[in-house]
């Protein structure tokens, strides 16, 4: 009897210690595990031509989908670099790893007549055939870049983007042949990470660094034309529009600068950062920022003609439909602001902030697309904002 | 924002990047500055946590005793232990439960190192939600990952190996001696098993939570080495006997020898022991050495 009671004690003993060790392991478990925000998932937005739409998947591959017939194709999945995801999936170094999902691609596919670009987490830029999604170049061919995050965009016969490593390139668009790169280093700003998406007009590329300085290049060879340090990192896509430049900055500011020269013309001040990229109407600039606010600012003057408190940050570019301005929150609130009535509308909520929407809004035939982070391309009636049935991403390995 | 968030990771985000602003942007000097300032503050916990585990080691020769007078009987040397135990004013419970009151702290400065380095285009955009309006939280963003010819952001092998290094020195400071085998064999597997761990975590991870984790480690054995000098590290090596101290093997194997439930004594001295040693005070002897010198 004695020995049964001394036997239940020391179970119950142990049991005490294994509870307690559990307990400490599901704690240092959840609190030690991954941290939000530290693996590489990517963004892309969709962008439309002749009724299809092309994405990038967090899979690591290019999507086409008929709108008219729901088809869809898919490019061969794309190859992390030469460095892993880290023992336990937490690096993003080489291409992502949001658990073993694919290259994460963030920059918008860009297209022309006959192909399509996309740029990967991977350091590689792909060219297809618009066709059928078939491989036509890529670069490097060897080897891997430093991550590109922007997007590329094509002009005259030339593919554009800027990479981690801090520089600038070019290439033939319809070859993949290297045509110049540019170091945004120089006496007075370090180089550091290219994570936006450049705009090219005249003759001249733009493009913002994390370093903090806005920069223009002479797209003939790469040149610097002039520079534009900011307080903060400029990682938004900058506007470009009759001589000005409109960019915002996680300095906080929205500035217009002259194209020509780089010289301020006016500069706006928000309460966080501005990652989108703004949008003219009508004489009218609508910067959608962080602080969670749509500012709607004299183009001319950079005076505050309005402001519409989305009450949850937005990150992704708005689009246009009609008289409409159409924005996104980051927790998936889609509000239009009528440009006649100065009037806000909230569309729709889509999955109720389960997924975040950072990438570019893409709209076409009054129906809006959002490329959300559950492999997901939403659709949501731009009128009505009745939400449609969306297209699964997913191609599976 | 949660209420972790909000209470907890928001201050020490933003107090990272308040310190790496004031420091040129470089961020690791504001996890050193951090750790150092935080394990400061902790002070008062670990200080009893280290005075627990000193007492604990001093109580090892009386713990022996206790267990080979009732090694038939582990009733009685369960109660026994909780007398000495209450005698001595230790909590063998307080060491865990200051580890546990310790853990959210390590865990919330962790992931506030995490978030703030913004490896993936994600962790910057998720920043933004967690910056105070503050001028110098904006203009620092976004912070210098170079420290000392590391980059923060990416795995180094050579941290990594500190981690394990300065964590198994830190435990072997700490561990007190066990008189129960199995016991002595789980502190053993615990020596190399976390510093082990850790290592491998730290290789994958980027060197930014090394290196918190390898000054968090320094100051620990700073003050571990303040207050209790090298500890477990100064022992000598375990004998085959059980995992005992070399120094508590003759009075134990006496002891064995001669059970004292036999002669019904607390403490038993033996013929060996009663022999004068090169130590002990000897009244005669030493007087007549007193004498000498003067």
């Amino acid at each position: 009897m004695n020995q049964i009671s001394r036997k239940k004690r020391r179970l119950s003993l142990t049991g005490k210690i294994f509870a307690v060790t559990v307990l400490l392991l599901v704690i240092g478990a959840i609190g030690f595990g991954c941290v939000k925000g530290l693996t590489a998932i990517g963004w892309s937005g969709g962008v439309v031509s002749d009724d299809t739409i092309y994405l990038g998947t967090q899979e690591g591959r290019l999507v086409a989908f008929n709108l008219t017939d729901e088809s869809r194709l898919s490019a061969e999945k794309i190859s992390a670099g030469s460095s892993g995801g880290g023992l336990f999936g937490c690096i993003p170094a080489g291409g992502g790893c949001a658990g073993g999902a694919g290259v994460a691609i963030y920059g918008t596919p860009y297209f022309t007549d006959e192909l399509v670009y996309i740029a990967g987490y991977n350091g590689k830029v792909y060219a297809y055939n618009k066709e059928n999604l078939a491989t036509r170049w890529v670069y490097p061919r060897e080897g891997y870049l430093e991550p590109i995050v922007g997007g590329v965009v094509v002009s005259d016969g030339r593919l554009y983007f800027g990479g981690s490593d801090g520089y600038v390139y070019a290439l033939d668009a319809e070859t993949g042949d290297f045509l110049w790169e540019a170091d945004t280093r120089s006496e007075d700003y370090k180089r550091d990470k290219i994570w936006a998406t450049p705009a090219i007009a005249d003759g001249t590329m733009y493009i913002g660094s994390t370093n903090k300085v806005f920069y223009a290049f002479n797209t003939a060879d790469g040149s610097r034309k002039w520079v534009f340090p900011t307080e903060g990192a400029v990682t938004a896509t900058p506007l470009v529009v009759d001589g000005t430049v409109y960019i915002g900055s996680h300095d906080r500011y929205l500035y217009a600068l002259n194209a020509a020269d780089g010289t301020l013309k006016w500069k706006f001040m928000a309460e966080n950062w501005f990652w989108a990229k703004p949008l003219l109407h009508d004489g009218k600039i609508y910067a959608a920022c962080l602080d969670g606010k749509v500012y709607v600012l004299d183009a001319a003057t950079g005076s505050k003609l309005n402001e519409f408190d989305l009450e949850e940050p937005l990150a992704s570019d708005p689009v246009m439909h009609d008289d409409n301005v159409i924005f996104c929150t980051r927790e998936g609130a889609i509000y239009s602001i009528n440009t006649a009535q100065n009037s806000l509308r909230q569309l729709a909520v889509i999955n109720e902030g389960k997924v975040e929407i950072n990438g570019p809004l893409a709209i076409h035939d009054g129906v809006i697309y959002i490329h959300t982070s559950d492999l997901l391309l939403r659709r949501v009636n731009a009128e009505t904002g009745a939400i449609l049935s969306s297209l699964v991403l997913s191609f599976g390995e | 924002m949660n209420p972790w968030e909000l209470i907890i990771q928001q201050p020490l985000i933003n107090c990272l990047i308040v310190i790496a602003s004031v420091f040129g942007g470089n961020f690791g000097v504001s996890i050193i500055i951090l750790t150092i300032v935080i394990n400061l503050a902790m002070l008062p916990l670990t200080l009893s946590q280290i005075r627990s585990s000193k007492k604990m080691m001093d109580l090892q020769p009386k713990l022996a005793e206790l267990q080979k007078k009732h090694a038939k009987d582990k009733q009685k040397l369960a109660q026994e232990q909780m007398a000495l135990y209450k005698e001595t004013g230790i909590k063998p419970a307080g060491c865990l439960l200051t580890f546990v009151i310790q853990l959210p702290v390590w865990i919330a400065l962790y992931q506030s190192i995490m978030l703030a380095m913004a490896i993936a285009p994600e962790g910057l955009l998720n920043l933004s939600s967690y910056l105070y309006h503050w001028e110098a939280v904006f203009n620092a963003l976004p912070l210098s990952r170079s420290f000392l010819g590391l980059n923060l952001a990416e795995p180094n092998f050579i941290l990594a190996i500190f981690v394990g290094i300065t964590q198994w020195v830190q435990q072997k400071m700490a561990q007190a001696p066990s008189t129960d085998p199995r016991q002595a064999q789980q502190s053993q597997m615990m020596l190399w098993l976390f510093p082990m761990m850790f290592t491998l975590i730290s290789i994958s991870f980027p060197a930014g939570l090394p290196l918190y984790w390898v000054t968090n480690s320094i100051i620990r054995i700073i003050i571990q080495y303040k207050l209790a000098g090298w500890g477990g590290l100064s022992r000598k090596p375990k004998t085959d006997e059980g995992g005992r101290d070399k120094k508590y093997v003759d009075l134990i194997s006496s002891a064995e020898r001669k059970s004292t439930d036999e002669v019904g004594a607390d403490i038993v001295i033996t013929e060996q022991q009663q022999q004068p040693s090169k130590n002990r005070y000897l009244p005669g002897k030493d007087r007549e050495k007193h004498r000498k010198r003067k």
